[in-house]
């Protein structure tokens, strides 16, 4: 990031990064949680099975590690926003499920079990 | 789990990568501290953070705005904020998610603060326990510095403010503010008087202003979207949300934000999922080993600071443990005056013998050889211990063993009298029994006792040795025909 | 390597580790945990050295040394195991897991293996509650740890 100067600058660049956030709206947005829980629950593999596979896939992507959502008695947990979609929040993802969150939910639009309701 | 939280001081966690700066400002992140210098004044930026009637999260509850006006008031050539990250309540994780999760929200709000005080440098005090939060922070403010967002002339400003951290060294006292300052300085942590409060003398014998975490990490949202936001949410007397590290017995174990005033029994059942395994509930531990125990009949108690002080509990830093009926509330009381004893830092009197002989009386309870004269003992040193200690932690050591002896003195005397542990906890206390009609003489438990201590045929009915046996649980993990019985 | 060839190789190297925070006494935890990160534990000579180096009294840091519960004089294995005993993992059952390891490993809480390799201790809160009962080898941490798994885990080290 650039070096903020004066305010005007930080009020251009901070408007800037958030036009940039907007145009991934139109990307599928996965966010998974990697924080000290979410580590020891084995999120790393699975974090690492997005990075390689998402971009043999033909959709443009955001893969974005976070913080935890605070659901210890999920993790791991992948967060998916599809274009025009609601955010869907998987929980005890392993390899296997995060596999099939890419082959099945991202790609084809389907149901995979493991969602946690109401997130 | 999501309907009833409103996540304030968890806002940006789940949601950015707490490694990349721009993730932040891509939510309005730095926007608040901008404002601050630019079109805002230090007593303006106070009032607004009163205003908001925002209280110390850390569990003294003490109004933030207040405290930080109280130091700007002091005269000094330096002043000093600190960020009390050494989170040591047992059970508690709020802190910790905040710092990796949204470790710049706490940052710009430092800044702020220092806008506020008058102070160019803070400290971030963090337990050396915690290596990743500890990683994202050094992240953080590399990178804020390499903005321009912290450091010298933040974003071309007069205002210069540098933080760095420090590291704790596994001492739960250290969580008490001016045992916390003393360690800075490179001290043993233990308290000090108070007054004169850090606000007039603190670190390095300046004017310092210390805030918890999940403090700093609400200012910034409340400049961002108003006091009157903020003040909005909660109760009279406790605005805002409070995050609850809801663990223990309960189905969806994690980490919730929640407005003040929500019911312990909406938190527990509605967002908690209610009792695992079909379990009854039994208590619910708030504010860590400061605190008390709370039953079925404190259900619809609201949280906030003074409606879970006068249950005879108190908020503490949002620890909350679920219990159910197989937890003795004995042993609990004993386990959080052990945690005490060791963490106690020796200085004054009632806190280093009496938290000694609280426990000592526990454990004699605990091994079937207490006296009913034992619980009169107990209240007694408790009492006394609170209204004589030092610091916070000895003033609140005795209230885990006084909230469970109002709340379940019936299992105290059934110790003392009856010599019974009813949920079958404390050792001394239970006996393991082979049912008779049940036992067919398999031989598995007699093979993997370590003590030796049944006996019996093959085919034959077999039999515990009470004298012998050392009540380890082996054999009733092995018996596959439901013939061992713990009473 | 002789006892003063040694105690000089002692000096040199905190020194060093002194100089990177400018030998200010404000700094003696840090220090210490620098050199605990050397030395994997803090002996009289090294407590000694750094006295020395930072001009406070030995007694003063001996007294941080005890007073803290990360530092430690004696050396931990090679793989220090610290069982969380905060209260949620103790209500889940963290002194069962406790004493599997102690059972399995043949030494108390506080000891080391006779051949360096593990050493066991109690935490108080690690912050992963929500995975309790929870166990730590080095950095790593190991959640919903049942007694059952703990020969699985000592084993991933042998």
């Amino acid at each position: 990031m650039e070096r903020i100067n004066n305010y005007e600058q930080f009020k251009k660049s901070s408007s800037g990064i958030k036009k940039e956030r907007e145009s991934n709206s139109s990307k599928v947005i996965i966010k998974i949680a990697m924080a000290t829980c979410s580590i020891a629950s084995g999120a790393g593999p699975v974090f690492d099975l997005f990075k390689d596979e998402m971009p043999k896939q033909p959709k443009e992507f955001v893969l974005i590690p976070t913080g935890c959502l605070g659901l210890c008695h999920s993790e791991p947990t992948v967060e998916v926003t599809l274009p025009g979609s609601d955010p869907v929040v998987f929980g005890k993802v392993d390899v296997k499920r995060a596999g099939l969150i890419i082959s099945d939910y991202i790609m084809k639009g389907k149901t995979v079990d493991c969602i946690i309701e109401g997130n | 789990m999501k309907s009833k939280q409103i996540k304030i001081a968890l806002r940006n966690c789940g949601h950015i990568d707490p490694e990349r700066i721009e993730d932040y400002i891509s939510y309005d992140g730095y926007a608040a501290l901008g404002r601050c210098l630019f079109e805002d004044t230090p007593s303006s930026v106070t009032d607004k953070i009163k205003q908001s009637g925002l209280r110390g999260r850390g569990g003294g509850g003490f109004p933030t705005g207040k405290k930080w006006e109280l130091c700007a008031a002091s005269v000094s050539d330096k002043k000093y904020v600190i960020c009390n990250a050494d989170e040591g309540d047992p059970g508690a994780f709020m802190d910790r998610s905040v710092l990796e999760g949204d470790p710049h929200s706490v940052l710009e709000a430092m800044a702020i603060c220092g806008y506020c005080i008058g102070a160019d440098e803070g400290y971030i005090y963090i337990r050396a326990e915690y290596p990743l939060a500890i990683k994202r922070l050094k992240i953080a403010i590399a990178q804020a510095e390499e903005a321009g967002l912290l450091g010298d002339r933040i974003m071309g400003s007069d205002f210069s403010f540098k933080i760095r951290l420090k590291y704790g060294a596994g001492a739960f006292v250290c969580g008490e503010e001016t045992a916390l300052i003393k360690s800075m300085e490179g001290n043993r942590g233990e308290p000090i008087m108070k007054p004169p409060y850090p606000a007039q003398k603190g670190y390095m014998g300046k004017p310092t202003n210390v805030n918890n975490v999940e403090t700093f990490a609400n200012v910034a949202a409340i400049l961002n979207r108003g006091a009157e936001w903020f003040s909005s949410i909660g109760t009279e007397g406790s605005k805002g949300t409070k995050v609850f590290a809801l663990a223990g017995k309960v189905k969806n174990v994690g980490l919730v934000e929640v407005p003040m005033g929500t019911t312990l029994r909406e938190l527990i059942y509605e967002i908690g999922g209610g009792i695992k395994s079909g379990k009854k509930f039994k208590a619910v531990q708030s504010g860590g080993p400061s605190g008390g125990c709370l039953t079925e009949k404190h259900l619809d108690t609201p949280i906030d600071y003074e409606s879970l002080k006068a249950a005879g509990s108190m908020m503490g830093s949002g620890g909350m443990i679920v219990m159910d009926e197989d937890d003795c509330m004995v042993a609990v009381a004993k386990f959080y005056l052990e945690f005490i004893v060791e963490e106690s830092c020796g200085k004054c009197v009632p806190c280093r013998e009496g938290n000694k002989v609280l426990y000592n009386i526990l454990d004699k309870i605990t091994h079937g050889k207490g006296e009913l004269s034992d619980l009169d003992k107990l209240k007694n040193f408790g009492n006394i211990i609170k209204s004589t200690s030092l610091c916070g932690l000895g003033q609140t050591a005795p209230n885990p063993v006084l909230s469970t002896l109002d709340n379940f003195y019936d299992e105290y005397y059934d110790h003392v009298v009856n010599k019974k542990c009813a949920a079958k906890q404390c050792r001394s206390l239970i006996t393991y029994r082979i049912i008779e009609e049940n036992c067919v003489g398999c031989g598995a438990c007699k093979r993997v006792c370590p003590a030796e201590a049944i006996s019996g045929e093959l085919k034959q009915k077999h039999l515990i040795d009470q004298e012998t046996c050392i009540k380890c649980g082996a054999c009733i993990k092995k018996c596959r025909f439901n013939a061992i019985v713990v009473e | 390597m002789s006892c003063s060839e040694k105690q000089e190789q002692i000096k040199k190297t905190i020194a060093g580790i002194c100089s990177e925070f400018n030998d200010d006494p404000n700094e003696l935890i840090a220090i210490l945990h620098k050199a605990q990160g050397h030395y994997g534990f803090l002996p009289k000579e090294v407590q000694s050295a750094i006295a020395e180096r930072i001009g406070v009294p030995a007694s003063k840091v001996y007294g941080i040394v005890t007073f803290y519960s990360y530092f430690t004089m004696e050396p931990k294995g090679k793989y220090p195991i610290s069982i969380c005993m905060g209260t949620a993992c103790y209500v889940q059952g963290a002194e069962k897991v406790l004493q599997e390891f102690e059972s399995r490993l043949e030494v108390k809480n506080g000891q080391t293996t006779a051949d360096g390799k593990f050493s066991i201790n109690t935490l108080r809160c690690i912050g992963a509650c929500g995975l309790a009962p929870v166990v730590m080898i080095g950095d790593k941490v190991y959640g919903n740890v049942k007694p059952e798994e703990v020969k699985k885990i000592i084993s991933e080290y042998k």
